[in-house]
């Protein structure tokens, strides 16, 4: 009905024809990287809020360009693209499509705008600009919901590589087999090294774990091609060649899905990519507004490099398994649990060395760590910064707020470890649940809040309520049920078809920005300084490096607040 | 007036000692705290500007992400021949190599185009940061915002 595959619960979540066992090589190289990754968290450890949530405000074009890169490509870049243009043909696209576009609308209307407001996190920018510590508080918690949502998708993956380089160790754990003993191991390993480091670590150890996947990627891409006679050196345009020869299921339009479906889950995508915290916040950490701006255009640079290259693994992987283990369309066809690691996959049965497939498995890993990383800490910082000292405790000390932060990290852990021992969907449609969220809830918000300077705290609180109560019914209808056995999914077939919970932000998103706009207009307007500090995000003018619009707004210019 | 803006910026590409031409003394005469932040009304000149190359970007866009899919739609057949040399079915490459190649394009394009507006208007980010570095970073170590 979604297009995108739902793994029945009952199947095994073991990837058939994947070579599970422990290899000595590929398993030195993931921990070798492991420790990499620690080695870098703990040498730029940070003890003090403004290094943990927004790196000292430092970070330069390139860099924070591949921060934007490794941030963004997720398990479900690496992974789940290619598996779903494998096993959903042409409306696998809408991933490439959704997750590449939506920069541009964040670089036209919010890039430099953020960088200018200048606060710590997401939540931040709407409990301030509405006044309103219920908006704080409800965006907090869709900042969080986020992160939950996003990172169970980012375990199934690092689970299902970690198969591949570790082996299955089902029974280790009572009760749990060997998927879901690793997405305990591969957990445990990502959340020590966040609480270890913060955002300076993360955004330190971002820029070394884009060079890791995106050159695993592309060299897997690369061998696969060349070893099998698929191409020579631009495998990204020569694979066009091949489509004709993997059956109309991989290329034929809206065979798996209806063009409503693919032009929904793509809109969702796309304002989604605008609306999530762990992108938001990249914006606050650049030096200049000028840097947020060049940033975005390396960053779409860098993340392209990979969605140019994904459906031509797909193509390679779907022709690979076609030929070695059995046709990949019709019945039974290749299972969703193979699709996942088709990228693995396709490089196992090219027969190419152990090292080199482990290596194309570790970029699999420090795609999915450098997302969790970046998703944690939005999500950490929701609660210790935005709930914790905005609203509990607004006279907590540093080292409270620090602890309080890297304990919602162990929580965030521990419930993302949970959900992900019986994942609901594929990884792709995991983390497409997020961005709907994201899109209608906080993309909105947002974007109202910085473009309509009228936009007010009841109508920013009506819209975000709207938003999560529309985003959370398709989500009734089609995921709840898959976690109870007496129900089946979808309850209503309609719903599913016309708001999917994948592409539901198409109809919510309409719908909240006419409530927010509607509520705004018959209650009060905002406060001058208010609206003074949304001018002063739009201004031209160049302003410090270490201050936000606030500051400029209450110490410059004339007496503030004339109303 | 400063509200003509409609004007060819060949006057205003001086920038050195800051006299930057009519924009540039818009700019300066322009109370950007004063002027109300609205998307489908700018009421400055340089948001006037800049909302021009957002509004042309944006339609270009829209063309780029949906034109194919909806053209995919509507003429199926034509749509999913295949491509002469590349060998792609035609609705196939427009949608995973052009879309995000698309949006690639006009994000160099927008800040490009940002930037000369910067320039049209004398405005200078370089002076301002290397002061700004100095001057604010000791209001790092104090409380979290207030």
């Amino acid at each position: 009905m979604t297009g995108v595959p739902i793994v029945p619960l009952q199947e095994s979540l073991l990837p058939e024809s994947l070579n599970i066992s422990f290899k000595l090589l590929p398993a030195i190289l993931v921990l070798g990287m492991l420790g990499l990754f620690l080695a870098i968290g703990f040498v730029f450890r940070v003890a003090d809020t403004e290094d943990m949530w927004v790196a000292g405000r430092s970070i330069g074009n390139v860099e924070n360009g591949m921060a934007i890169g490794a941030n963004w490509m997720s398990a479900a870049s690496y992974l789940g693209m290619a598996a779903s243009i494998a096993l959903a043909g042409f409306y696998g696209l809408v991933f490439v499509v959704g997750w590449t576009t939506g920069y541009f609308i964040l670089l036209i209307f919010l890039a430099a705008q953020l960088r200018r407001f200048g606060k710590y996190t997401a939540p931040d920018f709407v409990g301030d600009r509405f006044n309103s510590d219920t908006a704080r508080a409800i965006a907090a918690v869709t900042t969080f919901l986020i992160g939950f949502v996003y990172a169970i998708g980012q375990a199934k993956g690092m689970a299902l590589v970690g198969l591949y380089v570790f082996g299955d160790y089902g029974g280790i754990i009572p009760g749990l087999d060997g998927y879901q003993v690793m997405v305990v191991f591969m957990m445990a390993i990502t959340v020590g090294y966040l609480t270890l480091s913060g955002m300076l670590g993360a955004t330190k150890n971002q820029a070394v774990q884009y060079v890791i996947l995106i050159s695993a990627f592309l060299l897997g891409l690369f061998v696969v091609g060349y070893t099998n006679g698929y191409s020579t050196v631009l495998p990204q345009m020569e694979y066009g060649m091949l489509i004709s020869e993997l059956g109309s299921e991989f290329s034929e339009p809206f065979v798996t899905s209806s063009y409503y479906l693919w032009i929904a889950t793509t809109f969702s995508l796309i304002v989604g990519t605008c609306g999530l915290p762990h992108v938001l916040v990249r914006f606050y950490t650049v030096e200049s507004e000028r840097t947020a701006r060049w940033s975005t255009v390396w960053g779409l640079f860098f993340i392209c490099l990979l969605y140019w290259s994904a459906p031509a693994f797909a193509a390679f992987g779907t022709d690979l398994y076609s030929s070695n283990v059995r046709p990949t369309y019709g019945d039974p066809g290749m299972a969703s649990a193979a699709s996942e690691v088709i990228v693995v996959l396709a490089a196992q049965l090219s027969n190419l060395p152990q090292w080199f497939v482990g290596f194309v498995a570790a970029g699999g890993i420090a795609a999915a760590i450098a997302t969790v990383a970046g998703l944690f800490i939005a999500g950490s910082s929701a609660i210790s910064h935005d709930i914790y000292t905005n609203i509990v405790n607004e006279d907590a000390t540093q080292r409270q707020q620090i602890l309080v932060g890297r304990l919602s990290i162990v929580a965030l852990g521990a419930l993302t470890t949970l959900a992900a021992l019986n994942p609901a969907s594929s990884i792709a449609a995991l983390v497409g649940y997020a961005f709907a969220l994201a899109g209608s809830v906080l993309f909105p918000m947002f974007f109202i809040g910085m473009w309509w300077e009228n936009a007010n705290r009841q109508g920013a609180l009506a819209g975000m309520t709207t938003g999560l109560v529309g985003w959370s019914i398709p989500m009734i209808n089609e995921i709840v049920p898959t976690y109870m056995s007496s129900l089946e999914a979808p309850l209503s077939a309609g719903l599913a078809q016309w708001m999917p919970a994948i592409g539901s932000a198409l109809i919510t998103l309409p719908i909240v920005f006419a409530v927010t706009i509607i509520v705004s207009l018959v209650t009060a307007e905002p406060d001058m300084e208010t609206k003074r500090v949304v001018r002063q995000c739009h201004s031209p003018e160049p302003m410090g490096q270490h201050r936000t619009a606030e500051d400029v707004v209450t110490d410059g210019g004339e007496t503030p607040a004339d109303d | 007036m400063a509200d003509n803006t409609n004007q060819d910026s060949n006057d205003t590409v001086e920038t050195d000692g800051g006299v930057a031409g009519q924009a540039g003394q818009a700019h300066r005469n322009t109370d950007y705290l004063g002027s109300e932040v609205n998307l489908l009304n700018p009421s400055t000149p340089f948001m006037r500007d800049h909302l021009r190359v957002v509004w042309t970007g944006f339609i270009i866009w829209v063309l780029a992400v949906f034109g194919p899919v909806t053209l995919t739609y509507l003429a199926t057949d034509a749509m999913t021949t295949q491509m002469p040399v590349l060998g792609f079915p035609l609705h196939y490459f427009l949608v995973a190599f052009g879309a995000p190649t698309s949006a690639l394009i006009l994000s160099f394009w927008y800040s490009r185009k940002r930037d000369a507006l910067d320039e049209k208007y004398g405005i200078d980010h370089k002076t301002v940061e290397e002061a700004g570095r100095g001057s604010e970073a000791a209001a790092t170590d104090g409380g979290v915002d207030e």
